[in-house]
């Protein structure tokens, strides 16, 4: 069963991928074929976001609960793919911005939030890798990871309201319209579904992964 | 076990005055925090030159230098509130004696008069010596009255994760800029607006916000941060 779903999620996958090429047509006002990476992009960020949102519920489950070993270990690989797809995201948009703004880096609003989110989350996990205990360290880096849930919104808040974005409306702009093309946003939406479900697929094999590792460690 | 209001004030006030009384017998953070501050004065309004910088340039500029000294200035003395427990063993002392709020309010009660007294000390002198022109002097009093609270709240409650983890040192900066980080971003924005004359729209009450919300999290964190 569990394989069968890998292999959906691998042709479910391989079809965003070639719709996101032949099937959705190019966004308007936008150089080349640039508009193509919005479908990678976007879920890439998505994916990032859903990471860091999961390690704080898990953290706050770890910590406020019975402090069960599974949460924690839930968390830190939770925040790991959330800075690998974070980095994608960041990447993806910076190649982007080479294409429509003429640099890969402009600090805009967007990529200063991103970057201080991401420096925030390599720091949750040098903050694992500095204590041995493995009660501590779940104890601390949980109360981190909460604290990253309440601190980093700010970004995402303040800065579009401090500096000029030119960063493309989100998805949902702000009067909740979504304004794209019928096929944009089915390839678009597919691939959020796709994205998420290879988030959680990953992070259940990578539990499993330090799972075993944790057991080896103990014995 | 509960504690009524009168019992749990003296203990934030017993923590605050063993503080400061700890402080006085080493000055160790006095010291670190007024000599970083200087030193980093000289060599900021050395660099400027003897001119300082235009007016125009100096308003985007001059707020800028002015809290990233009182961000470092801090982070070199803060951090010492809890790892000074662990290092000398008396955390677990501590630990039976407070309640972990009670604690947690004590040292921001001294964190935030340690980064009073270093931007009553700093301000006047780096306004001096780069001939910062401040429009709205009231302006400035109030971001550095709330910027600095949120360096206190969000460095005691970063120093509080730290003490118990290795390399404790190095591990505070990483920790603590990327939380700072948006409380800087305002108390820039909004020094900036001191500078110009103009008015503060959105930054000021998000800067409240931010102190309110750090506060809150860290009277929620505090107590599993702090019993093991």
């Amino acid at each position: 069963m569990k394989k069968l779903l890998a292999w959906l999620l691998w042709l479910w996958i391989s079809l965003v991928i070639v719709g996101a090429f032949l099937y959705a047509p190019l966004a308007k006002g936008f150089l080349g074929e640039s508009s193509r990476i919005l479908f990678f992009h976007v879920p890439m960020a998505w994916a990032s976001f859903i990471g860091f949102i999961a390690a704080a519920v898990w953290s706050g489950r770890y910590l406020f609960g019975r402090r069960d070993p599974r949460h924690d270990r839930a968390a830190a690989v939770a925040i790991e793919l959330g800075l690998v797809f974070g980095v994608f995201a960041t990447v993806t948009g910076a190649l982007w911005a080479r294409i429509m703004w003429g640099a890969y880096w402009n600090w805009d609003p967007r990529q200063i939030s991103i970057l201080i989110s991401l420096l925030f989350y390599g720091a949750y996990l040098a903050l694992r890798a500095a204590v041995d205990d493995r009660e501590t360290r779940g104890r601390l880096s949980a109360a981190y990871a909460l604290l990253g849930l309440v601190v980093t919104p700010f970004l995402f808040w303040i800065m579009p309201r401090i500096t000029y974005s030119l960063h493309p409306e989100p998805v949902i702009n702000a009067q909740g319209k979504v304004e794209m093309e019928a096929r944009m946003s089915q390839v678009l939406y597919a691939s959020g579904i796709g994205f998420t479900a290879l988030f959680f697929w990953i992070h259940n094999l990578q539990c499993r992964i330090q799972a075993l590792f944790d057991r080896r460690a103990a014995l | 076990m509960r504690r009524n209001t009168s019992t749990w004030g003296a203990e934030v006030a017993a923590v605050f005055a063993k503080e400061w009384r700890c402080e006085f017998r080493t000055r160790y953070s006095l010291n670190t925090l007024a000599l970083f501050a200087c030193t980093t004065l000289v060599v900021v309004s050395f660099s400027l030159g003897p001119l300082g910088v235009s007016r125009s340039q100096g308003t985007a500029l001059l707020p800028v230098l002015l809290w990233i000294i009182l961000l470092f200035s801090v982070a070199a003395g803060l951090p010492r509130a809890f790892v000074q427990e662990e290092e000398t063993h008396t955390a677990t002392a501590l630990r039976l004696a407070a309640t972990p709020s009670a604690l947690f309010c004590g040292k921001l009660l001294y964190g935030l008069t340690l980064v009073f007294a270093l931007e009553a000390l700093v301000t006047p002198v780096y306004v001096a010596m780069t001939s910062f022109n401040v429009e709205s002097p009231g302006l400035l009093i109030a971001v550095l009255a709330a910027g600095g609270y949120g360096l206190a709240v969000g460095s005691t409650l970063v120093a509080a994760i730290i003490a118990q983890a290795r390399s404790k040192g190095t591990l505070f900066s990483v920790l603590a800029f990327p939380v700072l980080l948006p409380l800087l971003v305002l108390t820039v924005e909004v020094t900036r607006c001191a500078a110009s004359g103009s008015a503060p729209d959105v930054a000021l009450p998000q800067l409240l916000l931010y102190d309110a919300v750090v506060t809150v999290a860290g009277l929620m964190l505090f107590p599993v941060v702090w019993n093991p």
